[in-house]
């Protein structure tokens, strides 16, 4: 008759070497684990992107209700559509060690030759757009294509008429697109319709959070009932369409957390941070379309309301400068790789999510969930 | 005799994070001891904070010692990282 099952190798050694509960993890322990060590290999070597931003145009071929383009000063610089201005910015760029351009505001489809340009100069990058007039398949950056709800939602607060269709139809089949719809506090139920359209569609979609403008007071602002229902919806759509929604359930949770990512992550753009030692603070800058650049209002949404901020273009930077808090324990550093992996493949052309680590909703390092789940 | 040791001791650990940053960054063309231990590694080397990051988890392991996110300014060069760490030990 046989004892007690012989505890293996392994066993022995996690029980020997992990921490018990309190301590801190060695990273070493982290990366025990093949498929969070994989991960790591793969998100790290994107460590090297280095963005900033660029509005250039200053005029739009819609107008969404809680733009954050036509608020504060930038709305009225000039625009400088020299092409060969565009290029010497892009090499100067470059110069300084930026790798990733980020073309955005008011609506850059609408200047198809700076675009190119600036591919030309600087191969990697994404254009947000809101898909009406589409961009030349000569300009390879990622392309968002930002939805605001169904299109009864976005003929009312975007003016625009058939829009999604409009949109499906410009980018049907193109590898650079991704879809980008906003939850406002008013839309939550519109977005299984539209997630399933586009995944019928074989669109790829991802998930951003309307956050106000500064003084903004409206009824598209988030408050903690929509918070939560927004998590809810966007937890139900990343299980129900895990092909083409590019998302984490920690995705879910830090964009809809009752704090904004300033007060759980620490905002390292330049509004919010003064150091200029290493990092965002260091070297990014949000252009103007007259090639200008403030450092007291640079971030990736200019004129948002820093405490209302969820917005996913800022959680990409402000999340993955984290990598120090989320290496504490396994759980929280597989959500981070979650985190990182949704990102790159949202941002970089090539990039392809693997399958989330992490499918437990885990809070940010020293806080709770909020709203309780 | 005691000054020599100490001496000694200072150029080991420099090495050694050297070794660190080299391997954590893929340093080619460089060995711990040709590493220049006063090289800039923001300024000269060009290294970022999520590079930087990196190397602090490593170190952190390597020396059982907690380095806070506050103190990555004074992490300039391998001689000033060996001495932030040679502090935190004593």
């Amino acid at each position: 008759m046989s004892g007690p099952a012989q505890a293996t190798r392994a066993e022995v050694l996690n029980f020997s070497t992990h921490p018990t509960k309190g301590q801190r993890w060695k990273f070493s322990q982290l990366l025990e684990d093949e498929s969070v060590r994989h991960r790591w290999e793969k998100v790290r070597k994107y460590f090297f992107l280095r963005e900033s931003t660029y509005d250039m145009s200053n005029r739009c071929n819609i107008r969404c209700d809680g733009c954050y383009y036509f608020e504060g000063d930038k709305q009225f610089a000039r625009e400088n559509r020299k092409t060969e201005a565009w290029r010497t910015l892009m090499r100067q760029e470059k110069a300084r060690g930026i790798t990733y351009v980020v073309l955005a505001g008011a609506e850059p489809a609408l200047v198809p030759e700076l675009l190119r340009v600036c591919f030309e100069e600087m191969p990697l990058g994404s254009i947000a757009t809101n898909g009406v007039k589409f961009i030349p398949k000569s300009v390879g950056y990622k392309i968002h294509i930002s939805v605001w709800g169904n299109d009864e939602t976005s003929r009312k607060i975007r003016r625009a008429k058939d829009l999604l269709v409009r949109q499906m139809d410009n980018y049907a089949g193109d590898e650079r697109a991704v879809f980008v719809f906003t939850y406002t506090r008013e839309n939550i139920n519109e977005a299984q319709e539209v997630v399933e359209l586009l995944a019928s569609n074989d669109f790829k979609v991802t998930f951003n959070m309307f956050s106000s403008t500064l003084g903004y007071d409206g009824p598209l602002r988030h408050d903690d009932r929509s918070l939560l229902a927004t998590r809810k919806s966007m937890l139900d759509l990343l299980r129900l369409y895990p092909q083409n929604v590019l998302f984490s359930p920690y995705s879910a949770l830090a964009h809809t957390h009752t704090r904004g990512l300033h007060s759980l992550f620490k905002c390292p753009y330049p509004r919010m941070n003064p150091s200029t030692h290493i990092g965002l603070g260091r070297s990014f800058r949000q252009y103007r379309t007259d090639l200008n650049w403030d450092r007291e209002v640079a971030c990736c949404v200019p004129d948002t309301d820093c405490e209302d901020c969820r917005h996913y273009a800022a959680g990409s930077a402000v999340v993955t400068a984290r990598l120090h808090g989320h290496a504490k324990d396994p759980e929280h550093f597989k959500a981070w790789l979650d985190y990182v992996d949704t990102y790159l493949a949202v941002w970089v052309m090539g990039y392809e999510k693997s399958e989330n680590l992490q499918t437990k909703l885990v809070p940010p390092p020293g806080f709770e969930l909020a709203p309780a789940w | 005799m005691e000054a020599t040791a100490v001496k000694i001791e200072n150029e080991s650990m420099e090495n050694r994070v050297a070794q660190i940053i080299i391997e954590e960054l893929k340093l080619e063309d460089v060995t711990p001891e040709s590493f220049d231990k006063n090289l800039d590694l923001v300024d000269e080397l060009g290294i970022d904070s999520m590079d930087l990051t990196a190397v602090v988890l490593v170190l952190q392991d390597e020396y059982s010692i907690t380095i806070d996110e506050d103190d990555y300014p004074k992490l300039k060069n391998v001689s000033l990282i060996a001495k932030y760490i040679q502090d935190r030990l004593d």
